[in-house]
């Protein structure tokens, strides 16, 4: 049996050490940390979608989805909202923590190819969407047109800024759209919320998925907007997020149904939730 | 095989020797598997023990690893492994196809969780048969015979002043030669026996898997008058579900995990404050189709309730599977209120 | 017994019919002689409510469930439930106005499993309820309960060690499974400490110290709260004898404060949630 491809040995359970390379402010509540092995690598190899637990050595841990892999890290842009991540925003540089991974299952990166993608997030959702960006970039050729759609609270809520204005645009057969809920900047972009904006931009679904990531009013209203604009609920995928302590399916607390979000999920097509207990 | 019953305490003798050895102890007033030799008294006729075995497996809190920091810097991270050979002497076959259970949970899926293995590896079993049952039990209607434990490495069926004694893996052989020298020749089968208490599973599971069962009224009803404790996930054998914690003190500390139980509010909730299970509704209706439903659905092994009867026995206020297995099962329909 | 089950269902009928309350919370059959809460809403459902010797659950907490009742909840009460339903009131989890009490005198009720009166009922002070709207059955005879703090006096007779040993066992015991908590009418806190892990109040980990914290934080919470309804050490499955805690506690209220009895009425308040000018205050 084969346990999961951490460096730190045979027990899934237990994390290895890393530290802490970079630290980056996205947002005055966001923050994305560089890790990377003691000896210079990244501590696994996730596919777009998957989860790594992060542990601040006697604080706690706490599932993340991974934002983006590098030749020797990990990204992880975490938002500060309890105990663990106030702790978490209060390390520097050089800081070492416990990392283990990669866990979950992936967005389904091969069904998607030969397609157009449009990419849908709000606020910190854009973390996990950010993989799958990430991977059709690094694999553009496979990919047809693609869409990025971001909305944020205010401008100072954008995350992943340098990709959203820079990197991105200037990707080919790509089109940034970002869209705040109130303009109190004055920046360029628009104004209103992301299920309107969708609407507005009035994607095709011909030969299109849709990777949608966000707080669930925003998912409940995007999903009306993209069924209104004819998509069918397996051509959207989405991911989901529960309480999580052990990664692997043991502990038992992330269950929907019979399935466990750390290990069956995160990612989801809409069609498979609408097989799932509505309880999360 | 057979061994006398006045050879009992010489067996465990021999037994205690070659590994921690668990026996059905009364101390304190609580019935449990205990090291034999602990301060109490043996309760071999306790058909069955408030507190189940599955401590032994599973503790209630366990150490998964040391640690020592200074600073920003993690010194040293260590994994603590328990590897003590175990012996569990009289388990009974609810109690041993809660192991069966507990296996599939902890050791496939893609994972094996390396500190239940490790202590599964260093486990031998000695099941013994029921002679008698309580008003609680309803192994029999779970699918289980309580006279015989197949996955059990050694089988005892009592007859009388003898234990009839059967190996039944390599384990069981390795522990039956070890007893020889007080083992005597003969045989006997044991007396079939049946629980008084009985439900009818039929249908039950299918039932509760369809979506429709979900949003029943059935839920409220059943949950109104549950207290929200957690007795009956702790003295249940299967509840497997854990918390992850850690300890610490000065610049060093411990991880463990623990037994958790998803009848209280904290156990799903999130660090936002999201609680996708915020009522006793939905926490009962998550444990029974649990035990009910969802465990069959992923791992095809069948029911995760083994008809031990302890949280029948023990709810404070009776909230009880069984009366709720009926109820499902006199449903025209799944999603139908009557 | 059965002439006031008769009356109790005529009771409640009565009041379902008239929408005087929404839904009565009172005992249910159970598989054996065992009875179990039942919350009854239709008036032709009312046989559903029994009353006999075995009906051993307090029910007074179960009104938190539903702390804004769009019809009056009807509650049935013995003498325990009234004063569950006054450490409510007094602890601001429950309106009077919210409840229509069911008075039941209660002559003491039996084990279903041994048949035999427990405990809680043997240590009752007060069999008839203290407050109701209306009554099933006539007054029984108080007998009061003389022996109320003789385990104390005999606990408090032993050394501390030998004290420490005695609790060290018990807590050695302790599932941490918090029937005890669940269960207390002065229990009431929207969130216990005890939830509150990601603070740190208390370890999760159960071994002694940890058991000790919670039955010792849990005892000085309803310290001089506790009504002496006895759940907690009814529900508890290892057998803890919670009771010596409560009373230990009461005893020494009763002796710093004055003699005190916690859920008699709504008026008089607890003694330590009042401060005195002339309060002991030794221990500060």
């Amino acid at each position: 049996m084969t346990n999961h491809e951490c460096t730190c040995g045979e027990n899934p359970l237990v994390p290895q050490i890393c530290n802490v390379i970079k630290i980056t402010d996205e947002t005055p509540d966001t923050k994305t940390f560089r890790v990377q092995t003691l000896d210079g690598k990244k501590p696994f190899d996730p596919m777009p979608g998957q989860l790594g637990m992060f542990s601040l050595i006697g604080v706690g841990e706490g599932m993340f989805s991974v934002t983006a892999k590098g030749e020797d890290y990990l990204d992880f842009a975490i938002k500060r909202c309890g105990m663990l991540t106030d702790a978490l925003h209060e390390m520097s540089v050089g800081q070492q923590v416990g990392v283990r991974g990669a866990y979950g299952n992936t967005f389904p990166v091969e069904a998607c190819k030969g397609k157009d993608m449009l990419f849908i997030g709000g606020g910190i959702g854009l973390a996990p969407v950010r993989s799958f960006i990430r991977y059709a970039f690094e694999n553009r050729e496979d990919y047809g047109k693609i869409d990025i759609l971001y909305g944020a609270r205010s401008a100072k809520d954008l995350v992943f800024k340098e990709d959203l204005y820079t990197n991105w645009p200037a990707m080919k057969d790509t089109k940034v759209h970002i869209t705040v809920d109130c303009d109190d900047e004055e920046l360029a972009c628009h104004v209103g919320f992301v299920p309107a904006y969708l609407e507005e931009l009035a994607f095709k679904p011909d030969n299109r998925m849709v990777v949608l990531c966000g707080p669930p009013i925003m998912i409940k209203f995007c999903l009306d907007s993209l069924t209104k604009m004819g998509f069918s609920n397996d051509q959207v995928i989405t991911t989901l997020e529960m309480r999580m302590k052990c990664g692997i399916g043991k502990c038992g607390r992330c269950n929907i149904g019979s399935k466990y979000i750390c290990l069956d999920g995160p990612v989801f097509t809409m069609a498979e939730l609408e097989g799932l207990p509505q309880e999360f | 095989m057979k061994l006398a019953k006045n050879k009992l305490q010489q067996a465990f003798d021999l037994m205690a020797k070659e590994a921690n050895l668990l026996v059905p102890m009364k101390i304190e007033g609580v019935t449990k598997f205990a090291p034999w030799g602990a301060e109490g008294e043996l309760a071999m006729d306790a058909v069955n023990t408030l507190l189940p075995p599955k401590d032994a497996l599973f503790p209630q809190t366990e150490k998964m690893y040391k640690y020592k920091t200074r600073l920003t810097q993690v010194e040293s991270l260590e994994e603590i492994k328990e590897t003590d050979k175990q012996i569990i002497f009289g388990i009974r076959s609810c109690d041993m196809h809660s192991i069966d259970c507990m296996d599939e949970v902890f050791l496939t899926r893609g994972y094996v969780d390396s500190f239940y293995s490790r202590k599964k590896e260093n486990l031998t079993t000695v099941a013994i048969g029921c002679t008698k049952v309580l008003p609680t039990c309803f192994c029999d209607s779970m699918g289980l015979n309580p006279v015989a434990a197949p996955t059990a490495d050694v089988q005892l069926n009592d007859l009388g002043d003898y234990y009839a004694v059967k190996a039944q893996t390599e384990k069981g052989e390795a522990l039956v030669n070890l007893l020889k020298p007080l083992l005597e020749e003969g045989d006997g089968e044991a007396a079939a026996l049946e629980c008084t208490l009985k439900v009818n599973m039929d249908g039950v599971q299918k039932k509760l898997m369809n979506v429709k069962m979900f949003e029943s009224d059935i839920w409220q009803e059943t949950a109104q008058k549950c207290i929200g404790c957690g007795t009956c996930t702790y003295v249940c054998p299967t509840c497997y579900c854990f918390d992850i914690e850690g300890k610490e003190c000065g610049n060093e500390g411990y991880k463990f995990r623990c037994w958790d139980s998803c009848m209280f509010s904290e156990y799903t909730r999130m660090a936002g404050g999201h609680n996708p299970r915020p009522s006793k509704k939905e926490r009962v209706r998550n444990r029974f189709l649990h035990k009910l439903a969802y465990f069959e659905d992923r791992y095809g092994k069948g029911s995760l309730c083994v008809g031990c009867g302890r949280c029948v026995a023990d709810c404070p206020v009776d909230l009880d599977i069984t009366m709720f297995i009926d109820k499902v099962g006199a449903l025209k329909e799944a999603g139908s209120n009557d | 017994m059965s002439d006031m089950q008769a009356k109790l269902r005529e009771t409640a009928k009565k009041l379902l019919e008239s929408g005087e309350v929404g839904y009565i919370i009172g005992w249910g059959k159970g598989r054996t002689n065992k009875t179990s809460p039942v919350f009854v809403k239709e008036p032709a459902k009312v046989d559903e409510l029994v009353w006999n010797e075995y009906c051993l659950n307090t029910l007074a907490k179960y009104t938190m469930d539903n702390m804004y009742p769009e019809k009056k909840i009807g509650l049935c009460v013995r003498g325990c439930d009234s004063r569950a339903v006054n450490r409510l009131i007094q602890d601001n989890q429950l309106k009077r106005e919210n409840v229509y009490l069911i008075g039941l005198p209660c002559e003491g009720k039996k084990d279903p499993v041994t048949g035999e009166m427990v405990k809680k009922c043997i240590e009752c002070m007060h069999h008839n309820p203290l407050e109701a709207d209306v009554m099933v059955g006539e007054p029984v005879q108080e007998k009061g309960y003389p022996d109320r703090f003789k385990d104390v006096e005999a606990m408090e007779a032993l050394s501390a060690d030998e004290r420490y040993e005695f609790w060290a066992k018990q807590y050695d015991k302790c599932i941490r499974c918090y029937a005890c908590r669940n269960v207390c009418p002065a229990c009431n806190c929207r969130e216990c400490y005890v939830d509150q892990y990601r603070v740190g109040w208390q370890g999760k980990q159960n071994n002694r110290a940890e058991n000790q914290v919670y039955g010792l934080t849990r005892a000085y919470h309803i310290g001089d709260r506790c009504i002496e309804c006895g759940e907690c050490e009814r529900v508890c499955p290892v057998g803890l004898p919670l009771m010596k805690l409560n009373r230990k506690l009461l005893k020494d209220a009763n002796e710093l404060f004055g003699e005190y009895e916690a859920g008699m009425n709504t008026e008089v308040k607890p003694p330590l949630g009042t401060y005195k000018l002339d309060d002991h205050e030794e221990y500060m």
